[in-house]
């Protein structure tokens, strides 16, 4: 059971969210009401987007609930290719993210592909814990890498969420970096193929997205980034 | 001064409310974050008036526990998330910024902590139609969080924004502006 809002007035008159419970079969309702709705306003719509799917993005983002990718980011179905995991990694052994990255290059061909991380990630901050969590440590362990390469740079950050903070944007720097030395994104650039690749950071407070200008559109470019500091000073 | 000497002192006389930034001020966001941080400092004014003040001003109360509860929070997403990052990117080893950050964003932290505690003061006052200095521990909450804010303000007026106006770049600020009015509800003219 998940939880729903509906609108009423706080004690000054500002609309304020109230929590009530969803049922599994209020989802399926609101899939209707959705699907109607989406009919009404075009009903060519869904014949169209059967049709083809040809995204110009790849979003590496966060499992992270709060952070729907095609929302964010105000682009409909059909608009984005998404892979989400947990704290928005693309390792170079994981089958799954390799599939996505070859496919999204090799036949959507998109033209740019977005690493997403957003800062009070809890996938960071269980890194940073220095507690066992259970399977999720080893898959952390390329940020726990991250941050205890630079421990002396991090650990100048008093405040541990600022510290969290900091390190969400060193990982996605360090994996704006790993998948612009992938060998599916070198190809395609050997290929001529039009291919940017992206570090951005999302808010969940503000539900804005920050540019962390690690932008790169070539072999060179990417060469530049990966000897360009530390992760902490991309 | 001890929260003692500041109820012994002469009562504040009453500071006015708290002036609203300019929305076209958005367009200069360091100027604008210096004008939050004088209107940071009117909540001060009024939170010490609070303290010591014996009568009930509901009004005063409800206005001034609504610039905590979203303009201060707001405030400090625009230097956690958005301005203290950048500075972080732009300056140079020598500008020595980050003890100074570090300290900032412990200070945050701490301000969440006090202003939840004025909040609680406030919606007792209100509650009871009571003012604050007559609650236990009014005083001390209310003046311990005005304390703090004007020590935090002096340090980021003192070391910060220097260095924001010497580093940031006509890109910066055009994007640092862009967010401040959308954190706002104001979008891109």
């Amino acid at each position: 059971m998940t939880l729903k809002r509906s609108a009423s007035a706080s004690p000054r008159g500002v609309a304020w969210p109230q929590v009530e419970a969803v049922t599994i079969g209020d989802l399926l309702q609101r899939n209707a009401h959705w699907a109607a709705t989406k009919a009404r306003i075009d009903p060519e719509y869904f014949r169209r987007l059967s049709a083809q799917q040809a995204p110009d993005y790849l979003w590496v983002g966060c499992s992270d609930a709060r952070v729907p990718a095609n929302e964010v980011v105000s682009l409909d179905p059909g608009e984005l290719f998404v892979h989400r995991n947990v704290a928005n990694l693309a390792p170079s052994q994981d089958a799954n993210f390799l599939s996505v990255l070859q496919f999204a290059v090799e036949v959507l061909k998109v033209k740019h592909v977005i690493v997403c991380g957003h800062y009070g990630c809890g996938g960071v901050r269980a890194a940073l814990s220095g507690k066992r969590h259970g399977m999720i440590d080893h898959w952390l362990a390329p940020i726990r890498c991250l941050y205890e390469d630079e421990a002396g740079y991090f650990d100048r950050i008093l405040d541990f969420e600022a510290r969290v903070n900091a390190v969400c944007e060193a990982n996605v720097l360090a994996q704006v970096r790993a998948v612009a030395s992938n060998p599916f994104v070198q190809e395609a650039w050997v290929r001529g193929q039009g291919l940017s690749v992206h570090g951005w950071i999302y808010s969940i407070k503000d539900g804005l997205i920050r540019d962390l200008e690690t932008s790169v559109a070539n072999r060179k470019e990417a060469t530049r980034l990966r000897t360009r500091g530390g992760a902490a000073h991309g | 001064m001890m929260i003692e000497d500041h109820i012994r002192a002469a009562a504040p006389r009453h500071p006015g409310g708290i002036e609203r930034s300019p929305p076209a001020l958005l367009k200069e966001p360091l100027e604008f974050l210096f004008a939050e941080h004088y209107r940071h400092r009117q909540m001060c004014k009024i939170l010490e008036y609070l303290a010591v003040e014996p009568a009930f001003d509901a009004s005063l109360i409800a206005a001034t526990d609504d610039f905590i509860r979203y303009e201060l929070a707001l405030h400090v997403i625009d230097e956690e998330e958005d301005l203290f990052p950048l500075l972080r990117r732009r300056c140079e080893p020598d500008d020595d910024i980050e003890d100074v950050l570090g300290r900032l964003s412990a200070d945050h932290a701490l301000d969440q902590q006090l202003a939840q505690a004025v909040r609680s003061i406030f919606a007792l006052a209100l509650e009871r139609r009571t003012p604050p200095s007559a609650l236990p521990g009014g005083a001390e909450a209310l003046l311990k969080l005005a304390k703090q804010e004007k020590g935090h303000m002096a340090l980021e007026n003192a070391v910060v924004m220097p260095l924001a106006r010497r580093r940031l770049t006509v890109d910066d600020l055009e994007a640092l502006s862009l967010r401040l009015a959308a954190r706002r509800g104001v979008a891109a003219g």
